[in-house]
């Protein structure tokens, strides 16, 4: 008997683990935060037109800070444009935000490495400055609801099938 | 300026090599001294005031800002975190130095003070304080960081000792790199 409950004892502490959620896995340099509400975000892309993230609600949003002068992020951007197509018509809204620099620079720019994306101009660089990334490039994942639930350090390789398969499961 | 041929060349290849604040995993050959163990990367890329001006001229920043930049000396530095725990940049516990005298970098504020006086565009202000190295950040496991430390421009050389907390809570262990007769690059003399 003693034996016997020894052993369902043990049974059950080995269960235990399997009882609690289980660890999120996610691709490298992917960092989960505490969902806090995204500041704003209201900026004129590259062809005047206006945008505001609080009006995008109700699905996920890639949002991405870079500048053209940055070295990782110039190594990033074909990437992120594969990404886009690999993706499909998935409801992930991608939202790029161009740091502090001219249309001429975007445009000369993005012309040459990623021509279908069109960005956000943050000319003076203070939206970027509330969003407090830790450098450039950075990606932030806002929720439906509008908060940042992960950061994304550094330039990542996006068209790897570990990142599409995570921004699917988004 | 004169637009020359090596002028374009010189500023697209900075333009592809200088790092941001975030950077990436850089490859060998290192372009500058560097340490390199288990748990970190250091490469340090000294920049000439040519080099510095070219790039920030193409950002279009002005005249009164290119004068005050050239007169001082660029380190690029990059670290990579290459351990399974946080390790903390605080550049409040680097320390340099001139033929064993401590000296100061020029820091933000003074930065501040400067672009204050020549009312620099928020645009540039914004480019300046993205191409410089961080003060303090928690490296994550893996995580590359990179900027500039901008020291007066009539050092020549300089040793930097640069130490590392450890861990969530700084208590496991320090990391103490060094290095020494680090080049302040001048500007080639016009012919």
């Amino acid at each position: 008997m003693k034996t016997a409950c020894s052993y369902l004892l043990c049974t059950c502490l080995l269960l235990l683990p399997g009882l609690s959620a289980p660890a999120e896995t996610l691709p490298p340099g992917v960092m989960r935060i505490d969902g806090i509400t995204a500041p704003a975000l209201k900026l004129n892309d590259l062809d005047g037109t206006p945008y505001d993230l609080n009006a995008t609600s109700g699905h996920w949003r890639f949002v991405h800070f870079w500048a053209s002068w940055c070295g990782p992020c110039r190594r990033e951007m074909p990437s992120i444009e594969r990404m886009i197509s690999a993706l499909g018509e998935s409801e992930l809204e991608i939202v790029l935000v161009n740091t502090s620099e001219t249309e001429d620079d975007v445009f000369t720019f993005l012309g040459i490495v990623a021509p279908d994306l069109l960005p956000l101009m943050d000319r003076d660089g203070k939206v970027t400055e509330v969003w407090q990334p830790r450098g450039l490039p950075a990606t932030y994942l806002v929720d439906p609801e509008g908060r940042i639930q992960y950061q994304v350090l550094g330039g990542r390789e996006w068209e790897k099938t570990e990142y599409l398969e995570f921004l699917r499961g988004l | 300026m004169r637009i020359t041929g090596q002028y374009l060349i010189t500023l697209t290849t900075l333009c592809m090599l200088l790092t941001s604040t975030h950077a990436a995993a850089i490859e060998p050959p290192y372009r500058g001294p560097f340490v390199e163990n288990d748990d970190l990367l250091m490469v340090l890329v000294p920049r000439t005031p040519e080099q510095m001006t070219a790039f920030y001229e193409a950002r279009g920043f002005p005249k009164a800002a290119l004068e005050q930049i050239r007169k001082t000396c660029f380190v690029t530095v990059h670290i990579e975190n290459k351990s399974q725990r946080i390790i903390w940049l605080e550049t409040a516990n680097w320390d340099l130095a001139v033929d064993g005298e401590r000296i100061q970098r020029i820091d933000k504020q003074q930065w501040t003070n400067w672009w204050n006086d020549i009312n620099l565009a928020d645009a540039n202000r914004s480019t300046f304080g993205w191409t410089q190295l961080p003060t303090v950040r928690d490296l994550q496991p893996d995580e590359p960081v990179g900027g500039n430390i901008i020291l007066d421009g009539n050092i020549s050389q300089f040793d930097l000792r640069a130490r590392f907390y450890t861990g969530q809570d700084k208590r496991d262990g320090m990391l103490d790199i060094q290095f020494r007769d680090i080049n302040c690059p001048k500007e080639e003399p016009q012919p």
